[in-house]
């Protein structure tokens, strides 16, 4: 389904603020891409300029094959845009507010209304669809937004933020939304700086660091120092993480040759520093072989929050 | 063409039912009718069913919508393309395929529309007008015609200046301060700039000094020496172009041309244009009162404004009109402000407004 998102060294500043500076990155049809980064890193500028909103000062984009700049309207026609702040016609039905979306993107009126309706379903707001916007909840008008961005079923979507103040099982529709749309061959840039949902769903990851793109390399290195991983037996109170029994499995990991330095307690329990997958397995099987009573072994942190706290750290040290 | 025009339509059917529509616009057409019908009666009851009445009421009712007009159409349209950044929805019409003059041109027309709407209520109350009779087909037709342009113009300036400003707030009160600048400012600068530019004026006066009745008349009218008596006079006739980019000036103007038997003005169009048109005429800066050859000649002094000073319609007939030319000031001021704003509104967007985000 057409081709996805090309960016090579693209920046933009905004009078003295440099809100981005160099990013690179390609997102492929069919899969969905994280773009992470702490706040006022740049994310929604960056969507700005995808989105035919903004000009970059520099670099080379390429949405669905063409230049946002040159051919804004190439660009329109293909792209799906998903903004940050949540503005809606606040006097307008919801049904009338994607009718007269389509008919921004020059759908016949009936074809305006037909995918209206399609819409209002995939997005559970079928039931709303009379009422004025302004009386949405949040998640609503996140929904409603994520409609509108859908209603000329674009081949590239940009989500800034979209699943910020939705409630959990929200988000697993959104997830499951994505993932599908991204199925059907689409182009899915998600930005987010609440990881744990994009974990489940990203399939490949972009960090944006003070507007400048992490490279692979840093990544790679960033990923070679230690992780920490969650370990609890059966018996240790995680409230009385320095009783008898936490002290019991802090004995046996030690006894398996853990380095005492690597073992550390927070209120949850035991946390355990450890190198990659393999290492991980071995320290699993040893416990195991020992008879320790393992109830949970897993990394304390998702794969991106990692990096992102690894780059993070890396970057004040 | 028809993508464009219907474009323009989806943009202009969203502004009539998000920003215009509700309880409080129809308030104000209410209170509006009211206000008409008020005028209309007091009107009636004061000239009564004569030959002015029709004139008179129907050039009143249009300055009235003007005046609304003017109060009203800033407030709806002097934040229509900032106000809806504010909002978050600017930039959700602006990654679509409509384009930025679209955007600008369905909101100048709605805003426009909502304006033409207290012309619309107001008809019925013309209609009575023309009914009464005295308005000739010819000023309905212009004044209408020229009121509704310059509804316009005002609705183009504030669309205009809300792409050009980037608060709402502020774009709106510059609306009304241009507004207020037209109407009011051209007044004030015509009446400052001719108080400040004055003339030093002569009248020279031949008095009748003494008559001997028993001489045969030119002999026995004795004249007295000349009296000569200096003033200064304000100098109008030098700033009375200031006074063509007035709006009610322009309506006026347009309008103007009915005159009852004795040259008198029937209709307010008529009497403004007379006073206006009047300061193109400059002061006589050397007059000369010879009463008493006019004796001699005549055998009676003829009071001073005998034949002396014009009739309205003299007046009226020997200036020249200047409506069109203030007509087309405003035009191209309104066009101007929707081109800025246009720019302005592109996107992608190169350089930003201090302080302002896309989206
Ligand atoms: N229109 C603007 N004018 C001035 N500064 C801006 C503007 N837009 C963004 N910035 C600045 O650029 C930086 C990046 O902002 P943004 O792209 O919104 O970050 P993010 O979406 O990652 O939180 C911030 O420091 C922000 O203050
Ligand atoms: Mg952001």
């Amino acid at each position: 389904m057409g081709e996805g998102i090309e960016v090579v060294g693209v920046s933009r500043s905004f009078s003295a603020v440099q809100a981005v500076r160099s990013v690179t990155l390609t997102a492929e049809p069919g899969s969905i891409t994280a773009l992470i980064g702490p706040n006022g890193s740049g994310k929604t500028t960056l969507l700005l300029m995808l989105a035919t909103l903004l000009r970059p000062d520099a670099g080379h984009i390429r949405v669905a094959g063409h230049d946002p700049v040159r051919q804004p309207d190439e660009v329109r026609a293909r792209m799906g845009w998903m903004p940050d702040i949540l503005g809606s016609w606040a006097s307008l039905p919801v049904r009338a507010t994607l009718e007269i979306a389509g008919r921004m993107y020059r759908l016949p009126k009936s074809a305006a209304r037909r995918r209206a309706e399609e819409l209002l379903e995939l997005v559970g707001l079928t039931e709303l669809a009379a009422q004025p916007t302004r009386v949405l909840s949040r998640g609503q008008k996140q929904r409603l937004s994520l409609a509108r961005a859908l209603v000329h079923d674009p081949s590239v979507l940009l989500l800034d933020e979209p699943a910020s103040g939705l409630d959990p099982a929200a988000r697993v529709d959104l997830r499951v939304l994505l993932q599908r749309l991204a199925e059907d061959g689409r182009t899915v840039l998600v930005s987010s700086h609440v990881l744990a949902e994009l974990d489940e769903m990203a399939t490949s990851a972009v960090y944006l660091d003070a507007g400048v793109s992490v490279s692979a390399e840093r990544i790679a290195a960033s990923r070679a120092g230690l992780r920490p991983w969650r370990v609890r037996s059966l018996g240790a109170d995680p409230a009385a993480a320095d009783g008898a029994d936490s002290t019991a499995l802090a004995d046996a990991l030690r006894a398996v040759g853990v380095p005492a330095e690597r073992i550390s307690a927070d209120h949850l329990g035991l946390l355990v520093g450890v190198r990659d997958e393999g290492d991980a397995a071995a320290l699993l099987a040893a416990l195991v072989t020992r008879g320790v009573a393992v109830s949970s072994f897993a990394p304390a942190f998702g794969e991106l929050e990692q990096t992102f706290l690894d780059l993070h750290r890396g970057n004040r040290s | 063409m028809t993508t464009y025009l219907s474009g323009i339509g989806t943009v202009l059917a969203l502004e009539l039912r998000q920003r215009i529509r509700g309880v409080a616009w129809y308030v104000l057409l209410g209170v509006f009718v009211a206000l008409v019908a008020l005028i209309t009666v007091l009107l009636w009851l004061s000239i009564g069913v004569s030959d002015g009445l029709g004139g008179f009421l129907f050039s009143g009712i249009l300055f009235f919508v003007l005046l609304l007009g003017t109060l009203v159409a800033p407030a709806l349209s002097g934040n229509a393309i900032n106000g809806d950044r504010d909002a978050g929805t600017l930039a959700t019409t602006q990654v679509t395929l409509l384009t930025t003059g679209q955007l600008v041109l369905g909101k100048f027309l709605a805003a426009w529309l909502t304006a033409l709407a207290f012309l619309l209520v107001s008809l019925p109350f013309l209609l009575f007008a023309v009914v009464a009779g005295g308005v000739g087909p010819g000023t309905i037709a212009v004044s209408v015609l020229v009121l509704a342009v310059e509804l316009g113009v005002i609705a183009a300036i504030g669309v205009g200046l809300s792409g050009i400003l980037t608060r709402p707030l502020f774009s709106i009160v510059v609306t009304y301060l241009a507004v207020a600048a037209l109407s009011i400012g051209t007044l004030i600068v015509f009446t400052l700039a001719g108080m400040a530019t004055s003339s030093e004026a002569r009248t020279t006066t031949f008095d009748v000094a003494s008559v001997n009745e028993d001489v045969p008349l030119p002999e026995g009218v004795i004249c007295s020496p000349p009296s000569v008596t200096t003033y200064t006079v304000p100098r109008f006739d030098y700033y009375w172009g200031v006074l063509a980019a007035n709006p009610y000036v322009v309506l006026a103007d347009s309008a103007a041309g009915q005159f009852d038997a004795d040259d008198q003005p029937t209709d307010l169009f008529t009497a403004t244009a007379v006073g206006v048109r009047q300061a193109q005429i400059a002061p006589d800066l050397d007059a000369t009162f010879d009463y008493c050859t006019e004796l001699r000649e005549e055998g009676s002094a003829g009071g001073i404004d005998s034949g002396r000073f014009p009739s309205s319609r003299e007046v009226f007939e020997s200036t020249v009109p200047t409506w069109f030319v203030g007509l087309a000031i405003h035009v191209v001021l309104g066009a101007g402000a929707l081109v800025w704003a246009t720019a302005r509104t592109r996107t992608p967007a190169a350089r930003l407004p201090r302080g302002s985000r896309i989206a």
